[in-house]
């Protein structure tokens, strides 16, 4: 099944386990700007979608054209890193499981969970399957967002969604004692999974930060295509 | 008439619905002197705009079929073609597309690049039409031309350029700077009539000086004298500036932007200026057609009055003097008293009134020469049709049509009625391409087909007016397809010995998925089949494919190969063999997995922010797939595909989740397999009809 194979060869699944992808509330990937957050985030969507699960990304930076061309991207770089697929089967199974993912994309100023809310209500009013995954892409963790994050984790508890942030970290602050950035310090007791990605030497190690059962575990990615490096 | 062609434009006004094409266009008859007496669309005076010549238009505020007229600015010719904004008349809106030299492309500067406004831009894309963008409603609130301007170069990817700013915007609009003149023009009198040209104000002049630099050098791309100019830096003059935007602009390379308020008077008198100086001339633009006497080669069409004649019947019109047939000349000169051949029938017509309209009044003329648009009376052809002088035989190149996707029944009320709504679909057919109609046999309905809902209520309600044709509807019924989704063999024998001359036919291949609609391979070697016969199996097997043996819908997507037969001496016929084709076809399909295919449409919501969730809930509840919602400003845009079975009274109930806020477009976008489900439904609907009908 290339869908399994797929899955197998996701940076998410060697990191944090795909079983672990959905099964928390919150988790988070940190890293420095252009390390790769947003990419690590659809590898992790991209999971759900090949489970035929579905998936809403909420980007509160990229327009809806570069949701798609990352999501584009993000499984092109799945499909060569498996490097036998056949174009036109690559091609069909794209076809078939994009369309569970719906990207909405709001400014900054109009991001509203009761918005989120709404839409998710449609999907119990129409008895259809909810999406399992919502990543939200952009949210400024230097900003107090106590009353975003309460609103988002009575969502995540009424529709069972679990919900992936991209959280931007910086350069010039040191990490705590458990080696977390400041962003996920603030909010720690939410989140229950967390991936760091920082820049070591010419590639990308992604570090799993909390997890139940892979915390600490390491991986080496190819910063341009953020799949596994080769040894 | 102007006979340098020079000094003509053909000119197109296309735009989403309300962004206020029609005003605009009332406007440039307004100060080309075409009318004296400005109405609003939808005004209050209950007159209409004098474009939206049909009475629904009028009173839907919506325009539905072009209007093509004619006036003079500056000695120059314009022939406009008013085309209609709703994406359920794009046909319109194509063939407008086909006669034009170029066109303005009206935008709201408040809500920007719509969907519909993609769909107008690839149409003009592929017809490679050049065009001029005026950014329309400034004086509203939340106006933003700069934003438009860039939505224009990422939404559409147009290399837009600024050449004029406003002079304040909302309420505190009151002009534009020219920024290839360096001048503030302000618009005066009643109607704006007066443009006064004043120095720049004070507080302007940076952001104009900034402007007006980032203008010349994105148009000095288009002119070498520009950019010696700029480089040893000489005199930059108006002429070198225009030059370089008008090659720009023919080129489809740069779009220069204009901007406005249509509805307040301001800016149109510039935009005219504008559609002679960088919009082209007949001669700027390369028409073909093809000669069909010589393998339908492509033969480049010269804009020459002495040449053999050339023109396309583009839209046609019922009038009270008879069939209105709008013309737009390309070669030779079409006059009074020509006899001219329909290259479609090779019937011979005679011109006999020649005309030029100015939406619903008419000029007569003596002729119409290349490069001109103009209208014929009395001549009985379809849309689309190249009349040609008699020593030649073009054709126009063939307009890309869409295959109608919905259709409803109807019945008229009487027998006057029975009359009357013939008279209509036959004119409505030879006028839209997309609008079909049939009787279907079995019922005796008279069936209409077009491309969505709405398209078809105009048709019925057009019937009720303009004929006076009373009908009643059946449901809408969506354009269902069947296709198979395995290979499966087939060998069947025909065979009938009861008296007479016998039948005998054995065919013998497979039948398997295909991407074409339909596809014959014979493969039958040594003469197992006689060829003669050949030809009556691949029309037994089409004849299979108009009406699905499970469910009677039209059968495509299937490739047919004949690999073997049988034949015999004495009973084999062409008949023999096409009922063995059927057979063999009935055979095979069952074990084809066939499958019920459904057109999915494709639904753009524009909708305000706050409705954004219920509107992406509405099409949850129709099967309908979300691709994305991008918020611009207080708008969010929905994009999503939905089956269309699933769309019927959308406008309903969009209307009452938004308070009427929200609009949306839909056009087809493609067949996809129903769901089991549906399928199902599908078929338990179709059982009950087919009862219904034996009782």
């Amino acid at each position: 099944m290339l869908k399994n194979d797929l899955i197998l060869k996701s940076p998410a699944e060697k990191t944090i386990g795909t079983k672990n992808i959905t099964g928390g509330q919150f988790g988070a990937v940190l890293s420095r700007a252009g390390v790769g957050k947003t990419g690590f985030l659809v590898q992790i969507a991209l999971t759900r979608l090949l489970s035929d699960e579905k998936v809403l990304h909420i980007s509160l930076a990229d327009t809806i054209e570069k949701i798609n061309i990352r999501y584009n991207e993000g499984y092109a770089s799945l499909i060569d890193s498996i490097g036998y697929v056949d174009a036109q089967v690559a091609e069909r199974l794209w076809d078939e499981i994009r369309h569970h993912k719906t990207g909405i994309a709001y400014n900054d100023s109009t991001f509203n969970v009761n918005k989120i809310r709404d839409y998710l209500n449609s999907f119990k009013g129409a008895d259809l399957p909810l999406p399992t995954l919502m990543v939200i892409d952009g949210l400024n963790f230097d900003t107090d967002l106590s009353e975003v994050l309460s609103d988002l984790k009575r969502l995540n508890q009424d529709f069972g969604i679990c919900i992936w942030f991209s959280m931007q970290s910086h350069r010039e602050e040191p990490l705590n004692q458990n080696g977390y950035p400041v962003q996920l310090e603030n909010y720690d007791e939410l989140f229950d999974k967390a991936v760091f990605l920082v820049t070591a030497e010419n590639k990308t190690q992604a570090i799993v930060l909390k997890d139940g059962d892979r915390a600490d575990q390491k991986l080496l990615l190819d910063p341009a295509t953020l799949m596994p490096a080769e040894e | 008439m102007i006979r340098d062609l020079e000094r003509v434009r053909n000119i197109g006004i296309s735009a989403h619905i309300d962004s206020g094409k029609t005003t605009l266009t009332e406007r440039i008859l307004f100060y080309t002197n075409r009318i004296h007496k400005i109405n609003e669309v939808r005004g209050k005076d209950g007159t209409g705009a004098v474009m939206d010549s049909m009475e629904l238009e009028k009173e839907r505020g919506i325009t539905i079929a072009s209007a093509a007229t004619h006036c003079e600015w500056n000695n120059h010719a314009i022939n406009i073609i008013d085309t209609p904004g709703h994406v359920d008349f794009t046909v319109e809106v194509e063939r407008s597309l086909r006669v034009l030299d170029g066109v303005v492309l009206v935008l709201c500067s408040v809500s920007g690049v719509q969907s519909q406004s993609i769909t107008v831009d690839q149409q003009m894309k592929r017809y490679e039409v050049p065009c001029i963008a005026f950014v329309n409603k400034c004086d509203r609130s939340g106006a933003n031309p700069l934003k438009v301007c860039k939505q224009l170069r990422d939404k559409l990817g147009h290399n837009s350029v600024m050449l004029q700013l406003p002079i304040g915007l909302e309420d505190k609009h009151q002009g534009v700077i020219d920024l290839v003149k360096m001048k503030a023009y302000y618009f005066e009198g009643d109607n704006g009539e007066r443009m006064v040209e004043a120095d720049i104000p004070a507080e302007l002049k940076d952001d104009a000086e900034a402007a007006r630099e980032e203008m010349i050098d994105a148009v000095s791309l288009f002119s070498e004298e520009l950019t010696d100019a700029i480089l040893e830096e000489a005199e930059i003059t108006e002429e070198l500036i225009m030059g370089a935007v008008r090659t720009g602009t023919i080129r489809r390379e740069m779009t220069p932007v204009f901007l406005g308020s249509a509805y307040k008077n301001k800016a149109v008198q510039p935009l005219l200026n504008a559609v002679i100086n960088y919009l082209p001339c007949p001669l700027d633009i390369k028409n073909e057609a093809m000669d069909m006497d010589n393998n339908e080669e492509t033969v480049i069409l010269e804009s020459d009055f002495n040449k053999p004649t050339v023109a396309l019947a583009f839209k046609l019109e019922d009038g009270q003097y008879g069939q209105l047939t709008y013309i737009r000349v390309y070669q030779g000169c079409v006059s009074k008293g020509d006899t001219l051949i329909n290259a479609r029938d090779h019937k011979k017509v005679k011109i006999g009134r020649l005309i030029r309209m100015h939406s619903n009044q008419m000029e007569d003329v003596e002729a119409v020469p290349a490069g001109h648009i103009g209208a014929m009376f009395g001549i009985d052809c379809a849309s689309g049709d190249t009349f040609v002088s008699p020593n030649i035989n073009y054709s126009m190149l063939a307009m890309h049509v869409m295959e109608p996707v919905i259709s409803l029944s109807i019945t008229p009320k009487d027998n006057k009625a029975q009359i009357n709504m013939s008279k209509a679909l036959n004119r409505f057919t030879k006028e839209a391409p997309t609008f079909k109609t049939y009787v279907d046999h079995e019922t005796g309905d008279t069936i209409i087909q077009g491309m969505g809902e709405l398209h078809l209520e105009v048709y019925v309600e057009r019937m009720k007016r303009e004929y006076n044709a009373e009908v009643a509807t059946g449901q809408p019924r969506v354009a269902y397809r069947e296709t198979i989704t395995q290979r499966a063999p087939f060998n069947y024998t025909h065979k009938k010995q009861t008296g007479g001359a016998g039948q005998f036919g054995r065919v013998s291949g497979f039948i398997e998925p295909s991407e074409e609609e339909f596809e014959f391979v014979n493969k039958v070697t040594g003469g197992r089949i006689p060829t003669q016969y050949i030809p009556a199996c691949e029309k037994g097997f089409q004849a299979c494919l108009a009406k699905g043996p499970s469910l009677e819908f039209p059968v495509t997507g299937i490739k047919i190969t004949l690999e073997d037969g049988a034949y015999h001496a004495v009973d084999s016929s062409e008949m023999a063999f096409q009922a063995a084709a059927r057979g063999g076809f009935l055979e095979a399909y069952k074990k084809a997995k066939p499958v019920i295919m459904e057109p999915i449409m494709k639904v753009v919501i524009e909708t305000p922010n706050e409705f954004q969730g219920s509107c992406m809930g509405l099409i949850n509840q129709r099967r309908g797939i979300i691709q994305g919602s991008q918020e611009e400003g207080t708008m969010s845009v929905i994009e999503s595909q939905v089956p269309l079975s699933d769309m019927f009274g959308f406008s309903t109930i969009l209307r009452s989740a938004t308070q009427g806020k929200a609009q949306f477009t839909m056009e087809f976008s493609l067949y996809k397999q129903a769901p089991q489900s549906v399928a199902e439904e599908i078929a338990k609907k179709k059982a009950e009809e087919k009862a219904a009908k034996n009782k």
